[in-house]
This record gives C-alpha cells, structure tokens and sequence, in this order.
C-alpha cells in the first residue's frame, strides 16, 4: 500500500454522518441473522391468516367474516404482540448491540456525529421493522378478504391499519432505544414494559388507561367487537383522534430527543 | 516539533476505581511505545486520546483540538482496539468497504481503498470469508486495516500484536516503523519490551495509572539491567552447568530446585550472561530444553523499579 499524505476528505457533517450511518445499518440490516430471524417471526399473522383461510374454505369454520378476524385476531396480534416485540429487538439494538457487541470503538473513532449516529441507526432499523410488517401485514389483508378483493372500499381499512401501525412502531422503537441508552438490561425493562405495563395499563378503567402507549393506537382504530366474545368486559375509553396522533408523535420525538441527548453525553465502558 | 496528542493533568476514575492519574504528556510525530503491564491503564490512555472516553480531571488535545465530541477530528485519527470483536456477518471486505463509507468516502473510492489495504495485510484472498471464520492473526490484522485505510496522520494501536504469528508480527512491526518513517504518529501499546523496542526506540512507561518515565528505550533498558534478573535452565548435566557458572564474575546466584535437570541462575548483567550461556553450552555440549526468565515479565520489572519488591 503506498503511504499518502492526507488527502481532503468530505467533513463529517451531521447529514453525511445520517446518510452513511442509515446505509451501513440497513445494509447490515439485510445481511445479518437476527434480523432474518425476526422477518420469520413477522410472518407468524400470515400463517395465521392462511390457516384461518383454509379452514374457512374447507371447513366452514370459523362462521366470522374475514375482515372480523383480521380486524378482532390477526390485527390485534400485530398490534398487542408483534410490534411490541420486533421494536423492543431493534430498538434497544441501536445502542445496546454496540456496547455487547463491542464494536462501539469502531462507532466512535469515526468522523460520526453521535446523534446522527443514534438517528441514523434509529431510522435504518425502524424502517426495516414498517417493511416487514406492511408486507405481513397486507399479505394477511389479502388472505383474509380473497372473496372481496374488488371492493375497494376494504383498502381503506389496510390503509389505515398499516398507519397505525406505522405509528406504533416509530413510537415503540423510540421509547426501547432510549431504554438501551439508559439500561444494561434494557431487553428485561422493554418486555416488563410491552408485555407487563402495555397490557395491564389499557384495560384498566378511567384516565388510567391514557398512561399506556397502546391506548392511544388503539383510540385510532374502531372499537372491537365484541361478537361472539361476550365475556370482554374491558371497554377503551378513546381519545380523540387528532390528538392521540399528537400524543403519539409527540412521545415518539420526546424519546427520541432523551436517547440523543443522552447518548451525546454518555461514555460507554467496553470491558475487555 | 509539533504535539499531536497533548494531555495536561489528564484523570480518568471509574466510579472509585483509578484508571489513569494526572498524566500530562505531550506525544509528537513519530513511533512511541505505549508500555506497561496488564491494567496499567494504557488502554484507559489511549480510549481518553480517542475520545472514547471523557476525562473525569484534566484534558486531552489531539492536533490541538479537544477530542470528547468532536467529530471532525477523526478524519485524522485511525484506531485499533484492544478487543477482538466485529460485525460477525460481514465478510471482510464488506466490513472494510463499510467502515471507509463510514469516513464518508465515495462508494468508488472506499472500494479501492478497501482492496488496496487488504492486499498490503495478505486477506484479499479471503476478503469474501466471513469474519467469524477468520483466524485470529486475521482478524488483528483486519482491525489494523481499518485503523489505517483512512491514511489518518495518527495511528493508535492498542495491543495490535496480539494473536498475529512471528511472520504476522514482523510484517506488522515493519508497517509500524514504515508508517512513522513516513511522518505519522504511530502510538502503539504493549506489555512486551522487545516487542516495542523492534518498533521504536520512543516510550512512555505506564504504571498504577501513572506516567513511570518517558523518553529514549534505552532509559528504561537501563533501569531494567540494574534489575536482578533470575534465568531458568533447562538440561541434562545441569550440575556440571552451575559448576561452569560458578566461576563467571555476572552469576551472583545458582539455585538447585527439585527438578534434577533445572537450575536457577541469578544475574544483573542479563546480556553478558546469556553470550557466557551460549559459549558455556556449546563448549560443554549440553542438550539444552529450555531457557526461560521467570520473573522477565514487566510486572516484575515495574515492582522492582518502583521498590515493591
């Protein structure tokens, strides 16, 4: 290799910082197993959608409508489970696989503006999430709703599941990559969140259920109904739309600004 | 000459613990050996001088400008760690190519750099092998390929000899030497002397968190040689060996030890003795099995020189 002197380099501007961090990560993105993994795991509704599908055709059973059990099964998996997980993974990743995975030197010693790292990674991951989800999301659609697939009136639905997906997932991501900036364990602390708070918080009556980030996703979609499973008591008291994508939005650039500032500030100990 | 790392009153605590304690050194062009026993805090060093790190007291100047959070300053800095750790699912090419996209090289540009660098460390055969099936004398050499595929003007190799096989080290060693010949700043940490005294004669000795000495090797060789070295020997005939050894002026000890082939041999002139050893060996045609230094580690070394023991 001949020795150079120094050439001038483009400066490390915190958008060249972005743009180079976004394509690394979502590069590594679709060349790792982890994330393939999860792309698997993200296809479980479509599974179920065929499955509910077939025994529809074959059997007759269950007697629900398609558009019932994507609206009151499959959509609700996504929204209650699915999300939670594959955010809690990439989200708590953007900072937290750097530090385990010890190749935060390599990170650091980089002319990489650290916020534009944290959003850089933050985006490339996220991103990477919505694309598997809309593709399970509206492969199931289409599954569930075969025989009325030339009523176009049924996109609407989609449309507007997939936004409030999307949503959630922007969200949900911020809130766990603050956790990996803040926690160790932040995997434990985001599973005690999605899995414990989300899904006790909701049900509970009154403004209580407003301290839970799947209220206001929930508040964006119509009521469930209840046919067929008279024993659901719980009843979500909705906010307004308008502003239940405020609030969303709002928490999603809150916890984000939190994980910047912090993760600015912060040194990371690597132990040999 | 110019300083291009400058650290004044320099602390670095971790929560009670003391990492590195009021350390002011001023590093110029050229190679300078970083040297110390293990948990001197010559990791701690050279992770405050790369920004990694925010000094608990003092401060840090590379190319004059302050390095905790600021960017711009790794253009000219490349840095190799310590720790053998990558991104497991990237071949090594894409690492490479990946980690010059991350210096904001133009895709076309990071692939010749990419290629260019590799062939010079002998892994462009294996560029498209993943990193976790490289062996570990590749995968050190692939962290000094990305420490130095930027051309950075400082070059800061923690341990960077680890793993690599005599022909490895000495192909690194050359690079190193290359590298300040060329007017870099070559900072490379060891706890092994000969390994830096093959790279420089420059070099900051590091001890309990604090600068020990700096300056030329020969310096610390001297103190070394006032330090009473104990060599082993390995062979048949041992006791014919101590009563050849007995006469020579530099042996002032020779201990017999329950291994009837091994003796022990105290000395403060290591080199004189080891030229008499050799003489001795082949005038008494012995079959020798080992010669080793027991206490020719630098721990041994530093708590001698700082009156531990």
């Amino acid at each position: 290799m001949a020795i150079r002197s120094l050439s001038r380099q483009p400066s490390g501007v915190f958008w060249a910082s972005w743009r180079d961090v976004f394509k690394f990560y979502f590069f590594l993105g679709t060349h790792s197993r982890r994330p393939k993994l999860f792309f698997l795991l993200s296809l479980v509704p479509l599974a179920m959608a065929i499955i509910f599908k077939g025994s529809q055709i074959i059997y007759g059973y269950p007697r629900f409508s398609g558009l019932f059990i994507y609206s009151n099964m499959i959509m609700m998996f996504f929204l209650q489970f699915l999300i939670l997980l594959l955010t809690l993974f990439f989200g708590t990743s953007v900072c937290r696989e750097e530090v385990e995975g010890k190749t935060l030197p390599y990170i650091v010693t980089r002319p990489l503006h650290k916020i534009a790292f944290l959003l850089g990674k933050y985006t490339a991951y996220t991103l990477l999430v919505s694309i598997m989800i809309i593709f399970s999301l509206t492969l199931s659609f289409i599954i569930m709703n075969l025989d009325r697939l030339g009523d176009l009136s049924l996109y609407k639905v989609l449309l507007r599941d997939g936004g409030v997906l999307l949503l959630g997932i922007w969200c949900y991501a911020a809130l766990f990559t603050f956790l990996g900036v803040i926690f160790k364990k932040a995997i434990f602390f985001g599973l005690l969140f999605s899995f414990g708070w989300e899904n006790i918080i909701q049900y509970f009556p009154g403004k209580t259920q407003k301290l839970a980030v799947v209220h206001y996703l929930k508040s964006l979609l119509p009521p469930l109904s209840q046919e067929g499973f008279p024993f659901l008591l719980f009843r979500l008291e909705p906010t307004p739309r308008g502003e239940a994508i405020l609030i969303l939005l709002g928490l999603t650039f809150f916890f984000l600004g939190l994980s910047c500032a912090l993760f600015a500030g912060k040194e990371f100990i690597i132990e040999a | 000459m110019r300083a291009v790392v400058q650290t004044e009153k320099l602390s670095k605590y971790y929560g009670n613990v003391l990492g590195l304690s009021d350390v002011s050194v001023t590093i110029e062009p050229g190679v300078v050996g970083l040297l110390g026993p293990n948990g001197a805090g010559k990791s701690t060093f050279l992770k405050l001088i790369t920004g990694q790190l925010k000094p608990s007291l003092g401060e840090v100047k590379v190319f004059g400008q302050p390095v905790w959070n600021n960017p711009h300053i790794f253009h000219q800095i490349g840095y190799c760690p310590e720790i053998d750790a990558f991104f497991p699912d990237l071949s090594g090419w894409q690492f490479l190519k990946e980690m010059l996209r991350l210096h904001h090289f133009p895709e076309e540009e990071a692939r010749r750099r990419a290629e260019e660098v590799l062939k010079f460390l002998h892994l462009f055969g294996d560029k498209d092998r993943l990193i976790r099936s490289y062996s570990r004398g590749m995968r050190q050499r692939l962290k000094i390929a990305q420490a130095i595929a930027h051309e950075p003007q400082l070059i800061i190799l923690d341990e960077p000899l680890n793993g690599l096989d005599p022909l490895g080290r000495r192909k690194v060693i050359r690079l190193i030497r290359r590298l300040g010949e060329k007017g870099q700043t070559v900072i490379v940490s060891s706890h092994v002397l000969p390994e830096i005294e093959a790279m420089t004669k420059r070099i900051i000795l590091i001890h309990q968190g604090k600068i020990f000495a700096e300056g030329n090797i020969h310096y610390i060789r001297d103190l070394i040689d006032t330090h009473p070295h104990i060599i082993s020997i390995k062979c048949d005939r041992v006791r014919e060996l101590a009563a050849a050894l007995v006469k020579e002026p530099e042996v002032i000890k020779i201990f017999f030890t329950p291994d009837p082939q091994e003796i022990q041999v105290e000395t403060q002139q290591r080199d004189i003795f080891f030229d008499r050893l050799q003489q001795l060996i082949l005038q008494l045609d012995l079959q020798v099995e080992a010669i080793t230094s027991p206490d020719d580690n630098l721990q041994a070394v530093f708590d001698y020189l700082i009156g531990e023991k």
